[in-house]
């Protein structure tokens, strides 16, 4: 009992205090990235769009996301400037001193977004170090429940069925908190809450996944039944989960991606503290979990014995 | 029945525990019954009755602890055990939108009976039901249900027959008709039945157990039982208290 | 052993025709309850206006009258082996585990199918007349409708096991069935989409569709049939 309350309890301090390292490093270290590492919409003012429209055309739902901002569009060898109102696959309607101006696809010839029109601040980038190692471990944590629950269905032990249930519950904590920073992040950066993006659209089906395991426990009445049913689901639910993933870039996406040539070293050395921070954290709370599971445990034990 | 003790036993239990967690619904259960016997098991609810028999029948896998039912491993034979075992319950096992040859019909696929319609038809006339074998079993009543019942579980010449509470349910002549039947195949057949009724139980039984909290409480032949002790331990243990 | 397994699968597949055409349960309910989706997207419909193309959307409502019609029927397939105990038969009789799945599946199959050939023309009639279709490519449907429905019917055949369980079966069916399914919507709607659309470039969406709906296909039934033995047993 007291060695899952003190690893529980290191797992928390440890946790705690690389989480602050992560947070005082993001923010004071770190510096804003730049364009080319990570494509976020604040620093978007170096992206140009060179060549024919229908290439554009693949960038065009991030292009519609930049609506409001100041803009220069290249069409038949004359520069337009101003603030984008419109842009669709056949349109682009700027804003400009002189008037609305209306780009065709055929007349387009490049473009670019010059920043944002209204001042944003920069720090919607530093959710990066809290959203990104979050979302990770939650993929972690649901791979850990899958593996107890394939012991669980091999071995019918019921602790791989609470190791898998506990596991679980974590990932349910990792995918809600990836969740929210996510949703803040899209509405400072896209200006919209939801979109229906892929890396979106596949967590939301894996935070329904990971709920459906909760429903589907407190639906059986049987204890092995129950744990058997969550067992395989789980495994199933883990399988499925990569098939949504890949099979959403059928949609396309402006979901940030870290690209080649990764990070700077204050950035990347504040990324891998907040996400140690947050494995010991995860950590704990497993073994917070299973400390009370298993003092239950005790105790009902310890009922059936009275009853004998 | 004199040589009952030289015949290899029908079932070999040894220290069966069945457990979840802490929870144990069997606890080191052992006992031995010889061939053609009829083993009465008895308990309070939640005693672990069900559970033995699930996992003598195979549906079940022990915890821990071994079953053999005719030498056969319930893990290991437990494919080859099915087809020399058969199931009464108090749930008629049929489907209602099937009529009654159907229904053995169908069963008599599963478990792979050569000349499948001799078979049925030998059986619905047994359990004098030859003249409703194409009526629905939806439409039958309880006795004549649990008649088709026992005809299925007789189908492919079980040599144990398992009965889980068959008479719950029953009225007494449906009772009289499935004591005529158990009767007529009781000479060479090995009975486990469930029982909540201790009159019905010792009646037809030659050994008695009983079952609280998953552990084994008393294990006797007909012959040892003395009829009032056992009353009163069974009561103590339905937890009744000595009437 | 095989051909035991193979007699055995045959005994299930018949006795489950018989019983549905003898009730039509699962048909009825399942046809019935795909003609009052229509008339639910009808209303949905109503006030789009006369720009609106029907074409755009029609693969999708076909496949969400499907997924809903599905759930509706794998429930019922698994009520009546549940109801009067005859699952527990079953299992007492000598019958590898792997032969209920494939014979459950297969009948699910089926059903699903005559109830997708069905709703099919009636969606086509209610909703595309007088727009112009591609007939060549509109051929290709099929192929994702005998596709779509082997998923479904597969990984449906193990939940519902599962679901007909459970304290409201009907919800926990929908709440397991759907996240999982989400990637075989998206391809199926993708790949019927496609069809509708017809052309060259509709064909190559088509097959692009169709590869994830098979390999969808292929992995979860393979994960369903290592899982079911463990499910129908428990």
């Amino acid at each position: 009992m007291r060695s899952t309350t003190t690893r529980a309890f290191i797992a928390l301090v440890v946790g705690g205090v690389l989480t602050l390292a992560a947070f005082l490093g993001a923010f004071f270290w770190a510096g804003v990235p730049d364009f080319g590492f990570v494509r976020t919409a604040e620093r978007a003012d170096s992206v140009r769009y060179q060549g024919p429209f229908e290439q554009a055309i693949d960038e065009t739902r991030y292009l519609t996301n930049f609506i409001g901002y100041d803009v220069e569009v290249v069409s038949g060898g004359e520069t337009f400037r101003g603030d984008l109102l419109e842009a669709d696959e056949v349109h682009v309607t700027l804003q400009t001193a002189e008037g609305e101006v209306r780009v065709s696809a055929a007349e387009f010839e490049s473009g670019l977004v010059r920043g944002s029109s209204y001042g944003r601040p920069d720090w919607g980038q530093k959710i990066f170090y809290f959203h990104v190692p979050v979302a990770e471990i939650s993929f972690i944590v649901f791979g850990f429940a899958a593996f107890y629950s394939l012991r669980f269905i091999m071995t019918r032990k019921r602790e791989y069925d609470t190791k898998a249930r506990i596991s679980m519950e974590v990932t349910l904590l990792f995918v809600l908190l990836t969740m929210a920073t996510g949703i803040l992040w899209t509405k400072a950066a896209w200006g919209v809450w939801w979109d229906w993006e892929p890396r979106l659209t596949t967590y939301f089906i894996m935070t329904l996944l990971v709920v459906a395991y909760f429903v589907l426990r407190n639906a059986v009445e049987d204890e092995e039944r129950r744990a058997l049913y969550a067992a395989a689901f789980s495994i199933l639910g883990f399988i499925d989960a990569p098939i949504s993933f890949f099979i959403t870039r059928l949609i396309p996406s402006n979901h940030p991606v870290i690209e080649r040539g990764g990070l700077e070293p204050p950035m990347l050395i504040s990324f891998i503290i907040a996400q140690v921070g947050m494995i010991a954290f995860g950590y704990a709370i497993y073994q917070l979990r299973m400390g009370e599971v298993l003092l239950k445990d005790r105790i009902e034990h310890a009922k059936t014995l009275l009853e004998r | 029945m004199a040589d009952e003790q030289h015949s290899a036993p029908a079932l070999e239990v040894r220290d069966l525990t069945r457990a979840f967690g802490v929870r144990k619904a069997l606890d080191g259960v052992s006992f031995d019954v010889p061939e053609r016997a009829f083993l009465s098991i008895f308990g309070p609810n939640g005693a672990g009755k069900t559970t033995l028999v699930k996992v003598l029948t195979t549906l079940l896998n022990p915890t821990s602890g071994t079953a053999k039912v005719l030498g056969l491993d319930v893990v290991d034979d437990a494919v080859e055990m099915r087809k020399r075992i058969g199931l009464i319950s108090h749930n008629p096992l049929l489907y209602p939108d099937l009529t009654a040859e159907e229904n053995l019909l169908f069963f008599a696929e599963m478990y792979g009976i050569e000349m499948p319609e001799a078979r049925v038809a030998e059986l619905l006339e047994a359990v004098e039901l030859d003249h409703r074998r194409l009526d629905l079993t939806r439409t039958f009543s309880r006795g004549m249900l649990q008649r088709l019942s026992i005809a299925r579980a007789l189908l492919h010449r079980p040599e144990v027959i398992f009965l889980d509470e068959p008479y719950s349910g029953l009225d007494p002549h449906a009772m009289d008709i499935l004591d005529g039947l158990i009767a007529a195949v009781r000479a060479d057949h090995t009975f486990v039945m469930i029982s909540h009724d201790l009159d019905k139980g010792l009646e037809l039984c030659s050994h008695a157990l009983i079952l609280a909290r998953g552990r084994l409480v008393l294990f006797e032949p007909r012959e040892a039982i003395d009829d009032s002790a056992f009353r009163r331990t069974y009561r103590e243990t339905v937890g009744m208290g000595v009437a | 052993m095989a051909s035991t397994s193979m007699r055995q699968f045959r005994a299930m597949l018949r006795k489950d025709i018989v019983m549905e055409l003898r009730t039509k349960e699962m048909l009825m309910s399942m046809g019935l309850y795909s003609l009052l989706t229509m008339v639910v997207y009808f209303v949905a419909l109503s006030q789009a206006g006369s720009s609106f193309d029907p074409r755009d959307i029609a693969a999708g409502l076909l496949w969400l009258a499907f997924i809903f019609t599905s759930m509706l029927g794998l429930n019922r397939s698994l009520v009546h082996e549940k109801d009067q105990g005859c699952l527990e038969a079953l299992l007492l009789s000598p019958v590898d585990r792997p032969v209920i799945f494939f014979a459950k599946f297969i009948g699910n199959l089926i059903f699903l199918l005559i109830v997708e050939a069905l709703t099919i023309p009636v969606f086509a009639f209610l909703f595309l007349q007088g727009n112009a279709l591609d007939s060549g490519a509109l051929a290709l449907i099929p192929l994702v409708l005998v596709a779509g429905s082997v998923g479904i019917a597969g990984v449906g055949t193990l939940l519902a096991t599962m679901s007909v369980n459970t304290t409201g079966k009907d919800f926990v069916l929908a709440m397991l069935f759907i996240p999982l399914m989400y990637p075989l919507l998206l391809g199926a709607v993708t790949a019927t989409s496609a069809a509708i659309i017809g052309g060259p470039e509709g064909v190559a969406a088509f097959w692009t569709g169709m590869a994830w709906v098979v390999g969808y296909d292929v992995i979860m039934i393979l994960a369903s049939y290592g899982l079911y033995e463990f499910i129908v047993g428990a």
